[in-house]
């Protein structure tokens, strides 16, 4: 992996592939959904419940249901769900 | 310190300020009312209850007192809003074939009151709502509930009772600690921070109405707590865009059979009703035991409670769990609720009693109990709900 | 009756922290039978987070303490407890522990459970902080020593207390240009930690670890300074930085904004007493410790027989208190259990390094001047949407309580469960002078689990 948005030393792991909005998202093994969109320039993740704002990732430890994603129909924390190959993610909060 | 005004209201939730804030309509401007609560504002049941605007079709009288409420807060949010407000409609459901007649029972008795609701067949109710269990026997679907946020409701009415008469006050935090009674007239109460004197006082205290009447020297009141176990959802995860009701909901909730309220080996009672939030949650109930002011979820209701939700709503199973809570809801022993004056003490007032029908009824209540405080002729008629029934 | 769903223990342990992984290892190693909850991916807690497995060729730089961690880590899974990840305790009763893994309801019974939950990043609202690309200080730690990405090019760092060294240094050591490093307190009141930490010789040389990756990189902590606003289209690109007073309050006059692509802050952290709170666990007040803190007394037991606590859920101290605390409390549980002494020298480490923690920590108590960074239009309830003036408009109608802005305007109603927004509206709520702290209401789920989790659960 060329990526400037992984540390040297730590992409020794398998490629997974995964979908954010249709668009496909390369990851690594371990990765959380939200670390993977992250790293390929994704910060913004869901739209605030009431005015639809642009959210992403805030304390990235499972506390501030700020990164939720859809997944499998179910809005899920992105930070704590870790990317599977073929998982069809799309942005969580208001629809 | 002593004070005085015109009207005190004890009581700061869904009834207390929609006497407040009828009172603050129908009343002169220069009506010194000042509402109180020991706690927070809308702190208390009405911070931990459904908001269902309902219709009730089986009795007429409450038939034209829910209507008539209802067409109260249709105005409230074409004058004021801010409280979620949300004509979702009912859709009664049943999943067990010997209640499947009762929509047809129920229709009849919507239409004998010159209403009208729709019989929906297995197919349309999957077109209504898609998130529904596909092997439901259709649905009575009744165009004019809806849903509200009490809490929020209560905020509304407050500041457009402010708008209407600038002498409105709204004290939180301020406990009333006695009554100030002088024979057979009641001339005010005492509160931690000084006596308040006005020759009339509401009691909208709820299930605490037996407490604040009982400083004042009144008999018992026979309103009793009746415990209701409620869990909500995250958001953008309802099954659901209208209201849910089972079909035994109403026998279940003003059931004919006799209960006693102070017992305390109540298993408690379950039938679903379910409500969209605007923010896309889903709040999910209702249960109802008696078991005195206890708060503490029952669980073994609560996953009743869930499982049921979940039999007519299948994705609910995996809906995120935000918070499970209980709330109080103040039962009177006829089932009717008490607004008018305690004659045998000049000054008394009395809103309360309301039960699961508390939102639903706040409008009528406050201008019922304003319209009587003004001397002005009653909205509906507004004696099977006069205190007075009481003093025999 | 063998249901798979209700495992059985000597001692539940909530958290593999450092405070959880020091417990559970000595519980372990004494011959007691050790269950281990945590709802993390691997063990480590924030403090000691460890990349993913088959990522381990990174040299991420270190400070010393850490290799306290590494040997903790190691015989944490070395030992025979059980330790199950990616658990969601979400209600509990002494000798219960509910959890959710693995999509099902399970249900741990124990004699004696060990609370070591840990805290949770302290939120200050500013302008802007709810662009895409501004997260806690917590976040980056864990973006770079938990997953090894890069956070971006161009950071800025504010906030208060010691955490901001590891935030400032794990950015350096992914190769981030730290633009700014603000520390909100006058450099006079950060001087007073320097007793605690002269006064201790693992923590000198921790600093001195700090001092000189700073150094070395040439960022400069500024003190007196923190986050005014920030900007952007769909993510942060611009922060301003202003000075401030002695409170806290920026100084008009003197902002300056930076170009960037991600901002840290780290304003302290807030004890998880949630779980403790569900238990019936007393609790106090201790503004230099995080604020609500469960109340523990000299053998780290809480004030519900069966339930003991350690490390930043009894204050906030860091890893070597949650450690300390940690091995005192799995001592004091086999003395119940087996009957064991306490050896004494347990409870004087535990004492020392919480007097050492204590005495650094006072210097970074929440500054009040902070809450007003935020501006009426600020969002302060992220879930709910809400702003500072609906805030205020709720308090001003419905009482000055965090129960009474709840029920005016939301605020504090959705799935973070208030621990983001807590804080803040703490301040507001009490914002009348000689008012305490509320004492956030205990809740179940104390976690969010799904609606099957709840209905499913095993009765006791």
């Amino acid at each position: 992996m060329n990526d400037a948005s992984r540390l040297p030393g730590t992409t020794d792991r398998s490629v997974v592939t995964f979908t954010f909005g249709g668009e496909p998202i390369r990851a690594l093994a371990g990765d959380s959904l939200a670390m993977a969109l992250w790293a390929a320039g994704r910060t913004e993740l869901r739209a605030s419940s009431r005015d639809g704002a642009p959210r992403g990732v805030l304390c990235n430890m499972g506390i501030c249901y700020e990164c939720l994603v859809v997944v499998d129909g179910v809005q899920q924390r992105g930070c704590m769900v870790a990317v599977r190959d073929g998982l069809c993610v799309e942005r969580g909060g208001k629809p | 310190m002593v004070e005085t005004a015109d009207l005190l209201v004890v009581g700061g939730g869904i009834i207390g300020s929609a006497v407040t804030l009828h009172c603050a309509q129908l009343l002169p401007k220069s009506t010194r009312i000042v509402l109180l609560d020991r706690g927070p504002i809308a702190g208390a049941t009405s911070g931990s209850c459904m908001g269902h605007l309902m219709v009730t079709p089986d009795d007429a009288q409450e038939h034209a007192f829910t209507t008539a409420s209802l067409k109260l807060w249709r105005e409230l949010q074409e004058q004021e809003g801010g409280f979620d407000y949300n004509p979702t409609g009912a859709l009664y459901l049943a999943d067990d074939p010997a209640d499947v007649e009762l929509f047809g029972v129920l229709q009849r008795q919507f239409t004998d009151r010159g209403d009208t609701a729709d019989l929906l067949d297995a197919r349309q109710l999957r077109e209504l709502e898609p998130g529904l269990a596909h092997d439901l026997p259709g649905a009575l679907f009744y165009p004019g509930d809806g849903v509200v946020l009490p809490m929020l409701a209560c905020g509304a009415m407050l500041r457009l009772a402010r708008r209407h008469n600038q002498n409105v006050q709204v004290r939180p935090f301020t406990e009333v600690t006695g009554m100030l009674r002088d024979g057979d007239v009641l001339r005010g109460v005492r509160t931690a921070n000084g006596d308040l004197y006005a020759p009339q006082v509401v009691n909208a205290c709820g299930v605490w109405s037996p407490e604040l009447a009982a400083m004042a020297g009144l008999p018992a009141l026979p309103v009793h707590p009746r415990a209701g176990n409620l869990a909500i959802t995250g958001h953008h995860a309802t099954p659901i865009r209208t209201q849910l009701l089972e079909v035994s909901y109403i026998r279940f909730a003003h059931g004919a059979a006799k209960v006693d309220p102070t017992r305390t080996d109540d298993p408690g009672g379950h039938a679903v009703n379910m409500q969209p939030q605007t923010n896309g949650g889903c709040l999910i109930g209702s249960t109802r035991q008696f078991r005195g002011m206890d708060r503490t979820l029952d669980k073994a209701l609560l996953h009743r409670s869930l499982e049921r939700a979940q039999r007519y709503a299948p994705g609910l199973a995996s809906a995120p769990i935000v918070r499970t809570w209980v709330g109080l809801r103040p039962y009177s022993i006829d089932k009717h609720p008490l607004i008018g004056p305690w004659p045998a003490l000049r000054g008394m007032w009395l809103a309360t009693g309301h039960e699961g029908l508390g939102i639903s009824l706040a409008p009528i209540t406050g201008r019922l109990l304003a319209q009587q405080l003004a001397g002005l002729p009653t909205t509906i008629d507004a004696t099977p709900y006069l205190p007075a029934r009481f003093l025999r | 009756m063998n249901d798979p769903n209700v495992l059985t223990a000597d001692v539940g342990v909530v958290g593999a922290g450092p405070g959880g992984m020091a417990a559970a290892r000595a519980l372990a190693a004494a011959g007691l039978s050790v269950v281990v909850l945590d709802e993390g991916p691997g063990a480590g807690g924030q403090i000691f987070r460890q990349l993913p497995p088959g990522a381990t060729g990174a040299r991420l730089a270190e400070p010393p303490s850490h290799h306290h961690g590494h040997a903790l880590l190691g015989a944490f899974a070395a030992s025979s407890l059980q330790y199950v990840r990616a658990a969601v305790v979400w209600d509990a009763r002494p000798g219960r522990l509910w959890f959710e893994h693995d999509g099902r309801s399970k249900l741990l019974r124990c004699q004696r459970i060990v609370l070591a939950p840990g805290a949770y990043d302290r939120c200050v609202p500013f302008p802007g902080w709810t662009l895409p690309g501004v997260v806690t200080a917590g976040a980056l730690q864990v973006m770079v020593r938990g997953f090894g990405i890069v956070p971006g090019k161009r950071a800025l760092v504010v906030g208060s207390g010691p955490l901001l060294l590891p935030t400032v240094t794990a950015l350096l050591s992914a190769g981030v240009q730290v633009v700014a490093a603000c520390e909100a307190s006058s450099r006079w009141r950060a001087l007073r930690a320097l007793p605690g930490v002269f006064g201790n010789g693992a923590r000198l040389r921790e600093a001195w670890w700090y001092a000189r990756q700073l150094l070395r990189a040439g960022v400069r902590l500024r003190f007196g300074w923190t986050i005014v606003g920030c900007e952007g289209s769909g993510r942060v690109q611009r922060a301003t930085i202003a000075k401030v007073d002695g409170t806290g309050r920026p100084r008009p006059g003197t902002s300056q904004t930076f170009e960037v692509d991600v901002v840290g802050a780290g304003f302290g952290l807030v004890p998880s007493i949630e779980l403790g709170l569900v238990l019936g666990c007393r609790t106090r007040f201790l503004a230099e410790r995080g604020g609500h803190v469960l109340a523990v007394d000299d053998r780290q037991r809480t004030s519900v027989a069966g339930v003991f606590a350690a490390g930043e859920v009894a204050g906030i101290g860091g890893a070597e208190v949650a450690i300390a605390e940690g091995e005192l409390a799995a001592a004091a549980v086999l003395h119940e259990l087996r009957g064991v002494a306490v050896p004494a020298q347990l409870v004087g480490k535990a004492q020392r390094e919480r007097k050492a923690a204590d005495a650094m920590l006072r210097a970074f108590a929440p500054l009040p001047g902070l809450h007003a960074l935020a501006t009426p239009e600020t969002i302060v309830c992220r879930c709910e949407d809400v702003t500072l003036q609906g805030a205020r408009d709720a308090a001003a109608l419905h009482g000055g309580s965090l129960r009474a802005i709840k029920v005016g305007c939301r605020a504090g109603m959705g799935p973070c469960q208030a621990r983001i927004c807590g804080p803040s509206l703490q301040a507001l709520a009490c914002a009348a002078p000689g008012r305490a702290m509320d004492l956030p209401v205990a809740q179940v789920p104390v976690k969010v689990v799904r609606s099957e989790t709840i209905r499913s659960a095993p009765m006791d």
